[in-house]
């Protein structure tokens, strides 16, 4: 039987790193040089046929760019089950506030028992970069990302790829904790509207 | 996440993120108001917030804390032509007072430590708590970690003969300074361990996180003002709410459940058949109002209730649990809240009350994201220091805020605790609630379900005593770790939280002072504090520009109708041509599918209705099987509501639905009662030995029937339910199909 996974998944990140680019670019495949700051919608929704019978709704929850400095409501983090986090590779200062915006997410959203939820690090505006750049692998060892992409939402590279990344380890998630799970305590239940329910992805395993 | 400058121009400021302020603030936004909303604190919804285990400790430690305010800047530098200032002030800690903690479990229990439930099987030692206590602060911003656990606590030995009076002296009393810290070692285990395992200290602190402890306690009443406006303005999708699933009081020191709706009257075992009538009889007649109930206008509700001739049980019930009123309460004000109760029940559940899943603090938290979503800036740790005021007209011109930057704006929307006392017109003397928060180990009234979510109401244990509300909340709210219960007690003051309730705490649960018998749920942990009433502030007649509007914080009552009255007004004086909160678009309703996006560089208009028909296609195929998943997915979900889904249930056709399967239900438990009296009746005349067999005959074939009859209405009920399920589902689709 075909199962639906639905996973709410934030894009964090400092001021004009080009959050909203790379979700207009991912969902939309749009990209404007112009801001315009989207009014009204929480998050834009990517439909991935993950594989022969798993469909994948992803929620992808921007910063209301209102909230960007840095107050986030619970309602925002509450039941995520990944990250991206984004910096500008041609500004240093939004390189030096991915840890604040790791921190901020690790101390306000977990799995259950307590882990963190996977973050992908994005190095945003790629295409401005002339040279090779360090890597960070480990950066993102010793600061807890489970990987990182040089990305353009401009030339539309490696986003796909990145939320691909997120996914693969969203589902790793999703699958080594049913066991761990006490079968009392999965009341964590969604977002109230018509994908209610579905957040919790174990329900959706259990068919 | 930088200290970014902020824009100098708004149209609306509003300072303070309690419920009042965050319903302003997205009722503005919503309808394109350029709003920034910032709070002094660094955490959402003020007085109505609600902390983890370690977020409420180190919220009582700043409050020991805040007496030294900060200096004021002067800001006359700023000053234009024709302006002056009014400086607000930058301490709230006046609206709470009488902090006492008490901490009735040991630190550790070794032996808990290896049953306790929790996944982790590492033995926890000090230091390892102390750090995970660390950021996990839900509403805190900063990781200062204050190690308020400690030294708040007391650790008392179960065992100890601690008196009342002692333990009032508890170095937490309000205006003292706190002690600095230093951690209790536990008491040595000299005595043996008791019977009941109690819930360590250190597994309170552990399991902190789990905790969603509110300050304000509230229920929302199904059809109030606040659920209905949830729904309207889709703020509802934010949130997830449990029903309060049954009604207790306290009475001649026992616990008793309160039947209050049909259902639950039908099926009582406490009332007899004709209390239940009469109960019925008096639910049914106090919907309209009567000339039989103008007589008594003016007397006391009790006077009214007597004369029903209505028992003690009933009177009971009505007026404490029902009504939720006070004895000398006059009778049109009983009538009118036992109405609000009984318009509320049977909307979604067997009371007439939801509580939202993780505590009342989500509600301020789901306005203020609405607010952010429709442009709303915010910012905590914020304040605005003073008002920029035109001397010629009296109006508010912008406001100076915590950094000293000018920001202009043409209202000003402020919590009344900024506001100095000598421009506010208050209620004299000041108004306030007792509060008192319990962590407990057990039920106060255990039934099959250890998840029951229970209003209890508590009539004055004494003379000259308040009646007290009080909640109980199970981990199934997520207000509270798994094994134990939230307990909020809520009244008017007469005296200090501590003098009004801790009688009552006392009585219905084991704490230290009290070990006589030992049915009675342990506490573990308790908070007592009041706090201002924030319907003791006048909406009028304050000394401020009149585009500055003042919010009040929490009121003493059970719902949120002042508050949302009270929004409403404010946003009415700010935009009186505007509609209020009106419903904001749902972000499923575009989605984009993966083999659409195979397509670069189409306008953006044209790319939305090139997806929006290949997406229709797509659902169209998949609907069939969507279908029957979600249908899956619907059982095995918890009872939590999605206010949405219910909201569905007003209109025309599924209130008939709903009606019809009320009314067939009330038909299959009355007609089964009348198949239990004639079956009694045979018996007895049985048992008198009646000679008239034919009698008996004819008896038992009514008896026959009847049942058959019942049979027949159940089969209808089934079949109506189905009927009404299906006509729901179709319902549902023509929207996509017609297109
Ligand atoms: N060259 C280049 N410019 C980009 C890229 N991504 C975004 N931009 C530009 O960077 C600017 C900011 O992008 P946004 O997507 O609005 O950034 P944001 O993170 O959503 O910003 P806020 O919502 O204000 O926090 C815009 O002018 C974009 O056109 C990229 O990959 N390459
Ligand atoms: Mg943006």
């Amino acid at each position: 039987m075909q199962q639906e996974l639905l996973f709410k998944v934030l894009v964090i990140g400092d001021l004009g790193v080009g959050k909203t680019s790379i979700i207009k670019r991912y969902v939309h495949q749009i990209y404007s040089q112009h801001y315009r700051a989207t009014i009204g919608v929480d998050f834009a929704l990517k439909v991935l046929r993950w594989d022969s019978d798993t469909v994948i709704r992803l929620q992808l929850w921007d910063i209301a760019g209102q909230e960007r400095y840095g107050n986030m409501t619970r309602v925002y983090y509450r039941e995520a089950v990944g990250a991206l986090v984004v910096f500008d590779v041609t500004r240093a200062s939004t390189f030096d506030a991915v840890l604040k915006w790791k921190d901020d997410l690790d101390s306000k959203v977990t799995l259950n028992h307590g882990r963190p939820v996977p973050a992908v690090l994005l190095a945003n505006k790629s295409d401005h970069l002339a040279s090779q750049q360090p890597k960070l692998d480990s950066f993102c060892r010793e600061n807890g990302f489970v990987g990182w992409f040089e990305t353009s939402a401009k030339e539309n590279t490696n986003i796909e790829e990145a939320a691909r990344c997120l996914v693969e380890h969203i589902l790793n998630n999703e699958e080594s904790p049913m066991i761990e799970r006490e079968p009392g305590s999965l009341v964590l239940s969604g977002f109230t509207n018509a994908t209610k329910g579905h957040l919790n992805c174990s329900s959706c395993v259990k068919q | 996440m930088a200290a970014e400058e902020l824009p100098s121009e708004f149209d609306v400021v509003i300072l303070g993120t309690g419920l009042v302020e965050s319903v302003v603030a997205a009722a503005c936004s919503r309808v394109g108001q350029r709003v920034l909303h910032l709070d002094r604190r660094s955490y959402y919804a003020a007085n109505w917030a609600s902390f983890t285990f370690n977020g409420l400790l180190t919220w009582i430690q700043q409050h020991h804390e805040e007496s030294q305010s900060e200096e004021v800047q002067d800001r006359s530098s700023l000053l234009e032509e024709g302006e002056e200032l009014i400086y607000l002030c930058n301490s709230d800690s006046a609206s709470i007072s009488n902090l006492q903690v008490f901490c009735y479990t040991r630190e550790t229990h070794e032996e808990e430590e290896e049953e306790a439930p929790t996944p982790d099987p590492d033995p926890a030692d000090t230091t390892e708590v102390e750090t995970s206590a660390d950021g996990d602060n839900g509403v805190k911003e900063t990781s200062e970690t204050v190690s308020a656990d400690s030294k708040e606590k007391e650790t008392k030995d179960e065992a100890s003969d601690e008196k009342e009076e002692e333990q009032s002296q508890a170095p937490h009393t309000d205006g003292e300074e706190p002690e600095t810290a230093q951690p209790q070692p536990p008491t040595a285990p000299s005595q043996s361990e008791p019977v009941r395992k109690k819930i360590s200290y250190t597994h309170l602190v552990k399991e902190g996180r789990r905790f969603n402890i509110d300050l304000v306690s509230k229920l929302m009443f199904s059809r109030g003002s606040l659920v209905d406006l949830l729904i309207k303005s889709n703020v509802s999708r934010y949130a997830e709410f449990k029903n309060i699933t049954r009604i207790l009081t306290y009475r001649n020191g026992n616990t008793e459940q309160v039947p209050c709706s049909r259902a639950d009257v039908f099926a009582s075992r406490q009332l007899s058949v004709v209390e239940k009538r009469k109960l019925m009889r008096f639910l049914t007649s106090c919907v309209e109002e009567t000339e039989e109930q103008q007589v008594y206008n003016g007397r006391p509700y009790l006077e009214f209730l007597r004369d029903q001739h209505l028992g003690d049980n009933l009177q009971h019930f009505l007026l404490h649990s029902i009504a939720m009123v006070t004895e000398d309460t006059p009778t049109e004000v009983g009538l009118t809240s036992t109405r609000h109760f009984l318009r509320s029940l049977g909307r979604y559940g067997n009371t007439p009350f939801l509580f939202p899943v993780y505590g009342l603090g989500e509600i301020p938290q789901c306005f203020c994201r609405m607010c952010a979503v429709f442009g709303g800036i915010y910012c905590l740790r914020h304040s605005v220091q003073c008002l920029l005021v035109d001397k010629n007209t009296n109006r508010c011109k912008g406001v100076i805020d915590s950094r000293g930057q000018r920001i202009s704006c043409s209202h000003f929307v402020v919590e009344d605790g900024f506001v100095s006392a000598e421009r506010k017109k208050v209620a004299t003397p000041p108004r306030s609630i007792s509060r008192a928060v319990l962590i407990t180990d057990a039920s106060i009234l255990p039934s099959d379900s250890d998840q029951q979510v229970s209003m209890v109401t508590v009539p004055p244990i004494a003379a000259g005593s308040p009646s007290v509300t009080m909640v109980e909340l199970c981990s199934a709210t997520m207000t509270c770790a798994p094994g134990t219960y939230l307990v909020h007690l809520t009244c008017q003051s007469v005296g200090s939280a501590h003098e009004d309730l801790s009688p009552v705490v006392t009585r219905m649960f084991h704490t230290s002072e009290s070990h006589d018998q030992d049915e009675r749920p342990s506490v573990l942990w308790c908070l007592y504090f009041n706090m201002a009433d924030g319907s003791a502030a006048q909406v009028e007649g304050h000394d401020l520009p009149s585009n500055v509007h003042m919010c009040s914080g929490p009121d003493g009552g059970l719902g949120h109708e002042h508050a949302i009255t009270q929004a409403q007004s404010i946003f009415d004086k700010i935009l009186p041509q505007e509609d209020f909160c009106p419903p904001a678009p749902n972000p499923e309703d575009i989605i984009y599918t993966e083999e659409e996006t195979k397509k670069e560089g189409v306008e953006e208009e044209e790319e939305k209705e090139t997806t929006k028909e290949g997406e229709e296609e797509e659902e169209e195929k998949t609907n069939e099987e969507e279908k029957e998943t979600k249908k899956e997915k619907e059982e095995e979900e918890e009872e939590t509501k999605p206010l949405k889904e219910e909201h569905k249930a007003i209109q025309p056709e599924e209130l008939w639905r709903a009606e019809v399967l009320d009314l067939l239900t009330q038909l299959v438990l009355v007609q089964k009662e009348a198949a239990q009296h004639q079956a009694q009746v045979v018996q007895l005349l049985g048992m008198l030995g009646t000679q008239n067999s034919q009698q008996i005959q004819d008896l038992q074939n009514m008896g026959r029937h009847q049942s058959l009859l019942v049979e027949n209405h159940q089969a209808l009920l089934l079949q109506t339910s189905r009927i009404a399920n299906h006509l729901h589902d179709i319902t549902k689709k023509p929207a996509a199909a017609s297109q």
